[in-house]
């Protein structure tokens, strides 16, 4: 099934989005949204999610189609994204993005930090009996501090994540999920969602995203006054057909993401 | 019964429409499975319905009000309680049994049209009458067997209940249909005997056909043959409310309204 791409200028989908800010729980939130947005799942006051059709009918991507066949009964809100973010098709669309170079296999990253510890192990042998071999310890400490902190998405994901803003509804969750914020608003609210039902996911911190101005880095997790200039690249309008919110592109997506349904890689 | 005389058009509330009948339009009245709500807490949707004034008409599945075992009057009490939590101008029931020996059915099983039977349920539903502190209205069941040596039809056996009762009659025209369709009963014929002055509201619901047999699914469209006997329905009396059934698969929000619209369509079509 083809990855539907989004009207505005970017070649990712909001499950593409999602993934690649938040990992797979953020993707599912994503595909959910989709779904809901098309009213193609509907949800309850008290989080059941049940498919409106049954036969998959509407789903445009193999994630979309798992929810909706599990979905087929009620099932819970928390449950559906969490049991997303582990299904086989969200392993594909891992893979996918892998294969496109947006984000590092796993297994590289690993080797990374194995080979910044053992850097410094080694610096640490040899400064016995050279002790100007200590001096490199904190570089290679530092170097692997730095791997660590660098996240599973390429330098190509970040910046064909850049320009992606939180057009509409759908992709504010893919950027915020759904108990994130967007321009002031709770993102659940353009999906008419009640916050006991936003909560049902797990909190997550959320990936850093880096600042499409001043060059800073910003996580969306993190407040806006610590960013200067700007927090993210989002523009940060978005509208439904329900309910909508603006602000300048100056403002800050922030709050307190919600990612679910495991690591990011 | 003041207050009920013009329900309009309305819907069954399910926990997992909420958000949908909240949002449908022209939604008048809605139904609650007494069943499945507690006292104390109400569930949010409800209450919001409440709020705007939109009358919420309880109905019971597990009085079992036509079989031989005693009523469980904390059944019973239940619904009573429910009604004045809603403040409800009526409830309802079936003329059916779904329990008997300790065991439970799980369906609605249809009562034997005897006199014996008839009896037996005139008495179990002046009992719950007497517990109960709205009125009662009781709906005929679809059914998928007749029991043998039946003395009376389904609309004289109604009839005779309302009568010896003074209960009010749902009348369901979905129910109707599966019973002209499975076991030959003639909807005209059954509207001609059952007293319609005694007509609380109705129910309309959808259902497929399996082979030789109509299933009364409440998870399927309303086919046009149902909407048939509601307007054969309306072309007698002026029913006080209609109200659409789904328990299952449902569809969306715009399927859903036009289902009621179409239910509206035929009422409306009588009334000038």
């Amino acid at each position: 099934m083809v990855t539907p791409m989004t009207s505005q200028t970017t070649q990712l989908s909001a499950e593409q989005v999602g993934y690649l800010t938040a990992g797979p729980g953020r993707a599912a939130e994503a595909a959910l949204a989709r779904l809901i947005d098309a009213g193609l799942v509907r949800v309850s006051r008290d989080g059941l999610v049940t498919a409106v059709h049954s036969n998959n009918h509407g789903a445009t991507t193999s994630v979309e189609a798992r929810i909706l066949s599990y979905s087929r009964t009620a099932v819970r809100f928390d449950t559906i994204v969490q049991s997303t973010a582990n299904s086989t098709e969200m392993a594909q669309l891992h893979r996918h993005l892998l294969d496109r170079r947006l984000m590092q296999r796993p297994r590289r990253r690993h080797e990374a930090w194995w080979f910044s510890l053992a850097i410094a192990g080694g610096l640490v042998v040899l400064g016995f009996s050279t002790p100007a071999f200590f001096v490199g310890v904190p570089i290679a400490l530092l170097f692997f501090a730095w791997q660590r902190g660098r996240g599973p998405v390429t330098k190509a994901g970040k910046e064909v994540l850049r320009p992606v803003s939180a057009s509409d509804r759908v992709y504010a969750v893919a950027l915020y999920g759904f108990c994130g914020k967007v321009g002031g608003h709770r993102v659940g609210d353009l999906f008419e969602l009640s916050q006991s039902v936003v909560k049902m996911i797990p909190l997550k911190r959320q990936r850093a995203r880096k600042s499409s101005s001043d060059g800073g880095g910003c996580g969306s997790a993190s407040s806006c006054s610590s960013c200067g200039s700007g927090c993210g690249s989002s523009s940060s309008s978005c509208s439904s057909s329900s309910s909508s919110c603006s602000s300048s592109g100056s403002s800050c997506g922030g709050g307190g993401g919600c990612g679910g349904g495991g690591g990011g890689d | 019964m003041a207050g009920i005389t013009d329900l309009g058009v309305g819907i069954g509330w399910r926990s997992e429409i909420d958000l949908t009948v909240e949002r449908l339009p022209g939604v008048d009245f809605v139904e609650v499975v007494a069943e499945n709500l507690h006292i104390g807490h109400l569930p949010e949707s409800v209450t919001l319905l409440l709020e705007r004034g939109i009358p919420v008409l309880p109905h019971a599945v597990s009085l079992s009000l036509g079989g031989a075992d005693e009523v469980d009057l904390k059944r019973v009490q239940h619904l009573g309680e429910i009604a004045e939590a809603v403040g409800a101008p009526m409830v309802s029931d079936h003329v059916c049994f779904v329990r008997a020996g300790g065991l439970d059915s799980g369906h609605l099983m249809p009562v034997p049209r005897t006199k014996d039977a008839l009896d037996v349920l005139v008495a179990n539903v002046r009992l719950a009458q007497r517990n109960l502190p709205v009125p009662l209205a009781l709906e005929n069941v679809a059914a998928l067997l007749e029991w043998p040596d039946g003395e009376l039809s389904e609309g004289q056996f109604l009839a005779e209940l309302v009568e010896r009762t003074d209960c009010w009659l749902l009348v369901d025209v979905a129910n109707l249909y599966a019973n002209a369709r499975n076991i030959g009963t003639d909807p005209e014929r059954f509207l001609d005997e059952i007293p319609l002055e005694r007509l609380a509201y109705v129910h309309v619901a959808g259902g497929e056909q399996h082979g030789d047999v109509y299933h009364d699914t409440h998870a399927h469209a309303v086919l046009p043959e149902v909407l048939g006997v509601l307007d054969e329905l309306c072309s007698r009396v002026r029913p006080p409310g209609v109200l659409l059934e789904r328990d299952d698969n449902y569809p969306s929000d715009t399927e859903i309204a036009s289902e009621l619209a179409a239910i509206r369509a035929v009422v409306d079509k009588h009334r000038g």
